[in-house]
């Protein structure tokens, strides 16, 4: 290719990537400025809705005078270190039963059933179980986020094991590796592309859990702050508490991001990626 | 260096809606130590079968598999397999893929790492060694699959059509280079393939097989002198071409029979 023609496909590219972001910062403008606007017009009640200055504001007061339950800094950090225990803990134990389970068929066979039954029934409800039996306090919420997120990893270790490729086993197999070996060095890595895959939606499960728990009850943390805005009619402090739960939930993807890339850096780029390099 | 022995093997599979297949009938086949084996056939006469069944990856349902004198019990001692997809693991390097024979015999990890070095470079893939399998052309990924392989110094090397993927070009480099290698440690090779020019350019033996179920229907001796040198000239010369008339008189056979078979089946 010549060189005028490269600098113009360098220029297109640069042009579409403002033209997005653009519309991204129009999307913004729109929905949050209508939301102000609408609220101001009184077309929508702010005292149910809530309203974007309001929210503003409310994040102000939290961090200069802090919450009913002491700093904000100090809610958002109980419940971070709930979602993150429960996540370490439901993920250690998602994939070590996933990847033993997946390797033997017949204990597979055996309990099969009874872990689809386990995953229909809506887990959320064993939060007021884990509160009455385990208290206000780190426990039942960590129980609780652990438990949402086993599950999601658990299935995709599981399903993991079971797409190895025949051929690599056979092959390790034949090449003497024994069956601890196969594990580390076919099975597990093999698997871990779905493991890291479910990991997403697995941080989102352990803050949904945290929450969940404080809400059933709980002596500090942003889903305490959250029950007692809406116990206020405070539709500012849901929304507010809400914008902080979403920055937290998308911290942690991003650096979940960065463990994905570091962990799957042997595969090759993806088609999307590859136009985005 | 070991002798392969099949007395009497047949295998028999359930299909997944019930039905018994029979893959192999009454197979008997002696391959002598350090020789070069091919298996031709029409697609489906239970070839592949054969191989997992001298590895030990299968059990046959009935008769006997001796390697060595021993009856084959679990995965067979000194025994590598290069398989028709690659079987290369992604997520290692060149340098890890050769290593892992090594690694799972408990070779301590500097000396595993010295002996692919040596293998990586015995393939022609030096410089390539921190290269991950999807960074290379087929042919590439061929020879590591091949350094992998007797990175191990088997006694037994099964091929299950290994160069069937590769262009005509590249087949005839890699075969080439296999003699090259085979002859250095001469294992007793079991070549799956379907092209008859391959299997009598490489090998002391070629089987023909029947259409499914598979059983053995001839055996020829290629007597064809050692070193074999090129194997695209070695097609021209006389001796080659009788015995390619010869064994591919007997392989049309059940070729047809195979086809008319698969036809009929599309028909009905």
């Amino acid at each position: 290719m010549n060189e005028p023609m490269s600098t113009t496909v360098v220029m297109k590219a640069r042009r579409r990537r403002l033209l997005v972001w653009a519309g991204r910062l129009v999307t913004l403008v729109i929905v949050i400025g209508g939301w102000q606007l609408l609220t101001s017009a009184k077309i929508v009640d702010k005292f149910f809705w809530g309203q974007p200055s309001g929210i503003v504001r409310q994040l102000n007061d939290w961090v200069r005078h802090g919450t009913a339950y002491g700093s904000i800094w100090l809610q958002i950090w109980t419940t971070f270190k709930e979602a993150l225990l429960g996540f370490v803990v439901g993920v250690v134990a998602g994939v070590i039963v996933g990847v033993v389970l997946g390797q033997f068929r017949f204990v597979a066979e055996v309990i099969s059933p009874y872990i689809k039954v386990t995953n229909a029934i809506p887990r959320i409800v064993l939060g007021s179980l884990f509160t009455v039996a385990l208290g206000l306090g780190i426990a039942p919420k960590v129980l609780l986020a652990a438990v949402l997120v086993f599950f999601v990893v658990f299935f995709n270790a599981f399903q993991g094991v079971r797409e190895v490729d025949r051929n690599l086993l056979n092959n390790a197999r034949v090449l003497g590796a024994s069956r601890v070996a196969v594990t580390r060095h076919v099975v597990i890595p093999s698997a871990l592309t779905w493991i890291i895959a479910s990991l997403h939606v697995a941080f989102g499960l352990a803050i949904i859990g945290a929450i969940v728990g404080e809400f059933l009850g709980a002596q500090k943390g942003l889903g305490l702050v959250i029950a007692t805005a809406q116990n206020n009619f405070n539709p500012d402090g849901v929304f507010a508490a809400m914008f902080i739960i979403a920055v937290l939930a998308l911290t942690a993807e991003g650096l979940i991001g960065l463990l994905e890339r570091r962990l799957l850096s042997w595969r090759p780029p993806s088609p999307a990626e590859a136009i985005q390099a | 260096m070991a002798q392969i022995e099949l007395t009497g093997v047949t295998k028999r599979f359930v299909t997944p809606s019930g039905t018994m297949f029979t893959a192999l009938r009454d197979v008997d086949l002696m391959i002598g130590p350090g020789k070069f084996c091919a298996v031709v056939g029409p697609t489906g006469c239970g070839k592949s079968t054969t191989l997992t069944m001298v590895a030990g990856l299968d059990r046959p349902s009935a008769g006997r598999v001796e390697v060595g004198g021993q009856p084959v019990a679990g995965i067979t001692p000194g025994t590598s397999f290069m398989f028709q997809a690659d079987a290369l693991l992604p997520w290692k390097t060149v340098l890890g893929n050769v290593a892992l024979g090594p690694v799972f015999r408990h070779v301590p990890r500097k000396e595993a790492q010295a002996q692919a070095r040596d293998w990586v470079r015995r393939v022609g893939l030096s410089g390539f060694e921190d290269h991950h399998p999807h960074q290379l052309s087929g042919g590439m990924r061929k020879r590591v699959s091949l350094a992998a392989a007797l990175i191990n110094e088997p006694s037994i090397l099964l091929m299950d059509e290994p160069f069937g993927a590769l262009d005509v070009q590249t087949k005839a480099i890699m075969s080439n280079e296999l003699l090259a290698l085979w002859e250095q440690t001469r294992p007793s090779v079991i070549f799956v393939t379907h092209d008859l020019e391959e299997a009598i350019a490489l090998s002391d033996q070629v089987v023909v097989m029947t259409a499914g179920p598979g059983t053995v229907k001839a055996v020829y001796d290629i007597d064809l002198p050692r070193p074999r040198g090129a194997v695209q000239e070695i097609r021209f010369e006389s001796r080659f071409l009788e015995l390619h008339h010869q064994i591919w008189e007997s392989l049309r056979e059940e070729v047809e029979r195979a086809y008319a078979r698969t036809a009929q089946g599309a028909r009905s």
